[in-house]
């Protein structure tokens, strides 16, 4: 139905599934879009599962929101996690299989989950790094099929490839120095020319782990996207959502203001900007800070945690080691401190006017058992007037033109009528 | 004298020394002693009962090969004779973290180690932490040390219900056992449920129902509790998995009394859950257990488990090796080890030396050969002898190559504790603290030698006493009841922590992070902590400010591990080849292999969002997830 306003041209998928899928005739029931389910098969690669365990803390929405259909408008997702299949785990894989074939009753789409590992150095001896199920070679032999080569049979036919973290984006930490495996991420390995069966690049949701809600989110856009319902959600060069991904994280640190005035940590608990105890927020692409890390509790800096840079696609190496302070920082940090030093100054001044009820500032009297009142100095109320000067300037200040009816109105509350 | 195999004797004082008088102490072509010893019928027999009977089947569960979670398994059933004849456990998947920690700033173990496990992603930031803290001769101070307790805890907050609920829970929800045991579920219907009052089903079926997946109340409770402890962690933690916080020397969290209240709201919410969780797994026990006595053989194994204690003391730790037994003895949670029920030791120091990792069938070169000569540590730092085998003597030597049943067939290593099987899990925690009688006093968890009594408090619901006794037998339903008495345990554990930092901040102390410089000399450290699922371990060693050495030591590499050098089974093939076939199935093609499944999970393999829906098939199929961190380290 919501599909009515826009022509089909509009709809930058031009071989996409929305259109292949339309129904035809109008149905009895209320119908939001073309989809009614969709396949995820989710593949893990040398991963540790962490993903997989943010998504399923996901709210915005929920992991099991999106499984049993409940979400009005958009389809239910089948999820194929690797799993232990009852019936002795054939009807699993089988549904690989019915995917490469193109057998599914509905799109599917892969997420993978951890790096991609070089299985020619492992295959060179015989082995694997890597796998997902097993072929019968016939006798006691059983082929492992590693990760890596399901991802290559199912890309082809998938409606949409998305990585998911950093592993599965930039290679992550399996493809630090010092690794056997050589791993890297799903672009190094599927390369530039990838498109999905809709025309997608591989879409990109780094974070080690990521935010479980930047996962189910962006699938839900792209999903309401698919349904004809939403519009394409931008994504950036690198393909990462562009709404979430913009942004460093230091631009809406809950620390930022700390930084804005020169007010630093220097050791590990204190309440201040952490950039010289190693954090590299100012450099990093990541939405934590605003979006918390679960039900928009937590997130790094919001704690107290220095951010290690875990959603670039430096991670882990060029932010290492840890808990050193960045080279940058030096330069910034200490240019903000000279400006920082100067403002917080002034504005401490101007909090201390702020914090007194007009009916205080006027009798010079606070009466609060708390602590003793600190009288503002001449020069200090001399700077104030001043700063009031520019603060009503070009308009009232509160109180300052009463109207008859208002004088009337305080006239009957005044004891003296 | 607690061992049994390893050539180490005490002296008067209690001092460990290498026995004297053996040519080659540590060589696997010495004889062990070992119990409870669980034998397989021949390679070669077996092939040929494949070969010539319709009954014996391959029961290869091999989509489980998963990746992460990784965990394979390959099994002979006799469907006649209702019991498997061989039992095959693989890790499939091969990091590398070892490896990369070499030649790294120590700093970096803290991030790097802790991406080895996204399930239990928090603990080996901690595990690191200790270890580094150890090389280091550094102490945090007492807050850093309950906040890293507290961090614990609600990470268990979330894994052990995941477990008990997502994972196994749904073996025993209607919807499988229905369609497995259609006799059991008729009984369940019209068996009343002895803690009705606790949890508010009336019958057994009814509390069946409710663990369905996906659609039973159990089941999203569950969901949403996990959801609530990892609230109260990231306000600590900053994220999970994978935590921002941990620091040499501490924590970098920010602790102002918003933290312990935002920590306290969700954290209670734990005590009335425990009541429930407690309630609900004793009566599932009971009723399989009266239903058909047979299910006590169910995952049997013996009672050797191994663990080293969790939820440090502030006013007792002090991260040195030398103190490490009474330290350790001050945990929460005792350190011991129990090998066929009996508790032998709660000397952290011994526990350490009776740690080896076996690689006979595991893709990995053997780096030693068993010579203990020219080792890089003979001895530990308090001058105890250390097996060629230990961790701080281990190399990573990976070797990929085809799996072969007889020879290598994994990516996990084999840990064995003087030389015998033993297993990790939550419930060793339990098992070892009820017996040690070592815990210090406090006002909800007492120790009494033969069982573990909890006082729940009033919250919602009245307060509750439950006691967790030492069981008779050792199988399935035990390790996950024990592992819902831990949710208690762990939930007052908390409880402790929480109180004790309150106390903390009214004495004003509320440094958490302690001033460290890297040193550049030669230095040893571990990191005895515990995960989800267990035992956990870090053995590292550092020279010219830089790792040369990091070994983990996981608990699903215990529990997962393949035969030994005496080829002595792992834990998970054990228990396989103790468990009697008591499925129902009207022909063989139908069998699927519930028995097996069941007693996999009872081990706590790991992974949320355990189920989905088959398109066009009806069928509900659970996902099993090992913890990766077992895969490798």
């Amino acid at each position: 139905m919501f599909d009515e306003a826009r022509s089909p041209a509009e709809i930058p998928t031009t071989d996409g599934v929305a259109e292949q899928v339309r129904p035809k005739s109008v149905p009895a029931e209320l119908s939001f879009g073309p989809l009614e389910k969709i396949h995820v098969f989710w593949l893990a690669g040398m991963s540790c599962d962490g993903c997989t365990i943010a998504v399923a803390g996901a709210t915005n929405p929920p992991l099991e929101s999106l499984l049993t259909g409940v979400i009005t408008g958009l389809p239910q997702v089948i999820l194929h996690h690797p799993v232990l299949a009852v019936e002795a785990g054939k009807d699993f894989v089988e549904n690989f299989y019915m995917a490469e074939r193109g057998e599914l009753d509905a799109p599917y789409v892969v997420c993978y989950e951890g790096s991609i590992a070089d299985e020619r150095i492992a295959a060179a001896h015989g082995g694997y790094w890597s796998a997902l199920g097993s072929e019968h070679l016939g006798g006691d032999k059983h082929r492992p099929i590693p990760t890596t080569e399901w991802l290559k049979r199912l890309a082809p036919g998938a409606a949409a490839v998305i990585a998911v973290g950093t592993c599965a984006t930039w290679g992550g930490i399996p493809a630090a120095a010092g690794n056997p495996t050589n791993a890297m991420g799903v672009m190094d390995f599927l390369g530039k020319d990838y498109r999905s069966t809709t025309g997608l690049n591989i879409i990109n949701i780094p974070g080690c782990s990521p935010i479980g809600d930047n996962f189910t989110e962006t699938v839900g856009m792209v999903l309401l996207f698919l349904q004809g319902i939403g519009p394409l959600p931008e994504f950036d060069t690198l393909g990462r959502p562009a709404w979430l991904f913009n942004d460093t994280v230091h631009t809406k640190c809950v620390r930022g203001g700390y930084y804005e005035e020169g007010n630093f940590t220097s050791e590990y608990g204190g309440k201040e900007c952490l950039v010289e105890i190693g954090c590299w927020g100012p450099v990093v692409q990541c939405n934590i800070t605003s979006r918390g890390a679960i039900n928009h509790m937590g997130g790094c800096m919001n704690t107290g945690g220095i951010c290690i840079g875990c959603t670039m696609p430096g991670f882990p190496d060029k932010f290492a080691p840890f808990y050193q302070m960045a080279p940058g920082s030096n330069i910034s940090s200490n240019a903000v401190r000279a400006y920082g030093a100067a403002i917080r100054r002034l504005r401490r001044m101007t909090m201390k006017f702020q914090n007194m009820e007009p009916r205080w500032e006027e009798n010079e009297h606070v009466p609060s058992g708390w602590g003793a009142f600190e009288k503002p100095s001449i020069a200090t109320k001399a700077i104030h007037y001043l700063y009031q000067k520019l603060q009503y300037a070009g308009t009232v200040r509160p109180g300052d033109h009463a109207s008859p009816q208002s004088a009337k109105a305080k006239g009957i509350n005044s004891p003296e009528v | 004298m607690c061992f049994k195999n390893l050539p180490i004797e005490f002296d008067s004082a209690g001092k460990p020394f290498l026995k004297g008088g053996i040519r080659d102490p540590y060589s696997t072509r010495n004889a062990i002693t070992s119990v409870g010893e669980v034998k397989q019928m021949p390679y070669d027999t077996v092939r040929e009962l494949l070969a010539r009977n319709g009954y014996i089947k391959d029961v290869d569960f091999d989509p489980v090969t998963r990746v992460a979670g990784a965990l394979a398994f390959h099994g002979v059933a006799d469907l006649e004779n209702r019991k498997f004849i061989e039992a095959r456990s693989m890790a499939t998947l091969f990091r590398g973290y070892e490896l990369i920690m070499q030649g790294r700033d120590p700093r970096d173990a803290i991030f790097i180690t802790s991406r080895a496990c996204g399930v239990c992603g928090g603990v080996h930031s901690s595990c690191a932490a200790l270890g580094i803290e150890m090389a280091f001769g550094i102490t945090p101070p007492p807050l850093g040390i309950i906040v890293r307790n507290l961090l614990l805890s609600l990470e268990f907050l979330y894994d052990n219900p995941l477990h008990l609920f997502l994972l196994a829970g749904p073996d025993y929800s209607e919807m499988i056992v229905k369609a497995t045991t259609p006799s059991l579920w008729e009984k369940a219907i019209g068996t009343p449920a002895r803690n009705a009052e606790h949890h508010g089903y009336a019958t057994i079926g009814a509390l069946m129902t409710d663990m369905n997946p996906l659609s039973g109340n159990l089941y999203l409770e569950a969901l949403h509790m996990t959801r609530v402890a990892r609230e109260a962690y990231v306000v600590i933690g900053g994220k999970y998995p994978h935590p921002e916080t941990l620091v040499p020397g501490g924590v970098s969290t920010t602790v102002t009394l918003q933290t312990f209240n935002e920590i306290y709201v969700r954290l209670q919410q734990f005590f009335d859950y425990s009541k429930k969780v407690v309630t609900i797994w004793d009566d599932l026990t009971e009723f399989f257990y009266t239903a058909n006595p047979e299910y006590r053989k169910n995952g049997m194994r013996a009672a050797s488990m191994v663990d080293f204690g969790i939820w440090d003391d502030p006013d007792v730790y002090d991260a040195t090796y030398e103190n490490c037994n009474t330290w350790g003895e001050n945990r929460w949670a005792t350190p011991g080890a129990v090998i066929g029920g009996e508790l032998v030791t709660t000397n952290l120091q011994n526990i350490n030396l009776g740690i080896e990792e076996f690689i006979e069938h595991s893709f990995y070169k053997d780096w030693s050969n068993g010579d203990a000569n020219g080792l890089a540590h003979p001895t530990d730092p308090s001058g105890a002898p250390l097996s060629p085998y230990h961790p701080w003597n281990k190399e990573t030597l990976p070797s990929p190559g085809g799996q072969n049943w007889r020879e290598k067939y994994t990516w996990a290593t084999s840990p064995r504790w003087d030389r015998q099987v033993f297993e990790a899990g939550s419930y060793a925690r339990v098992w070892n603290t009820a017996a040690a009688q070592k815990i210090r006093p406090n006002p909800f968890i007492e120790s009494t030698g033969e069982s573990l009594k909890i006082r729940l408090p009033k919250a919602a619901k009245p307060e509750m006493n439950i006691e967790w006794k030492i069981p008779s037998v050792w199988n399935t339903f035990e390790r996950n009841r024990a592992r819902a008495y831990g949710v208690a345990f762990t939930a007052m554990a908390a409880m402790n922590d929480w109180m004790k930092g309150l106390d903390l901040l009214k004495q004003g102390k509320t440094a958490v992070s302690t001033e460290f410089e890297i040193p550049k000399t030669n230095r040893i450290g571990v990191g005895f902590w515990g995960a989800g699922r267990g035992f956990l371990s870090h053995h590292m060693e550092l020279d010219k400010g830089i790792v040369t050495n990091y070994q983990i030591v996981t608990p699903s590499t215990i529990n997962a591990s393949p035969m030994d050098a005496w080829d002595k089974h792992g834990p998970y093939e054990e228990a396989v080849l103790n468990t009697p076939i008591l499925e129902e199935f009207d022909k063989q093609e139908n069998y699927k292999g519930i028995d097996l499944l069941r007693t996999l999970r009872s081990f706590d393999p790991c992974m949320p969002c355990t189920t989905h829906i088959y398109a066009g098939e009806h069928t509900v199929v659970r996902e099993i997830n090992t913890c990766a961190c077992g895969v490798d380290g």
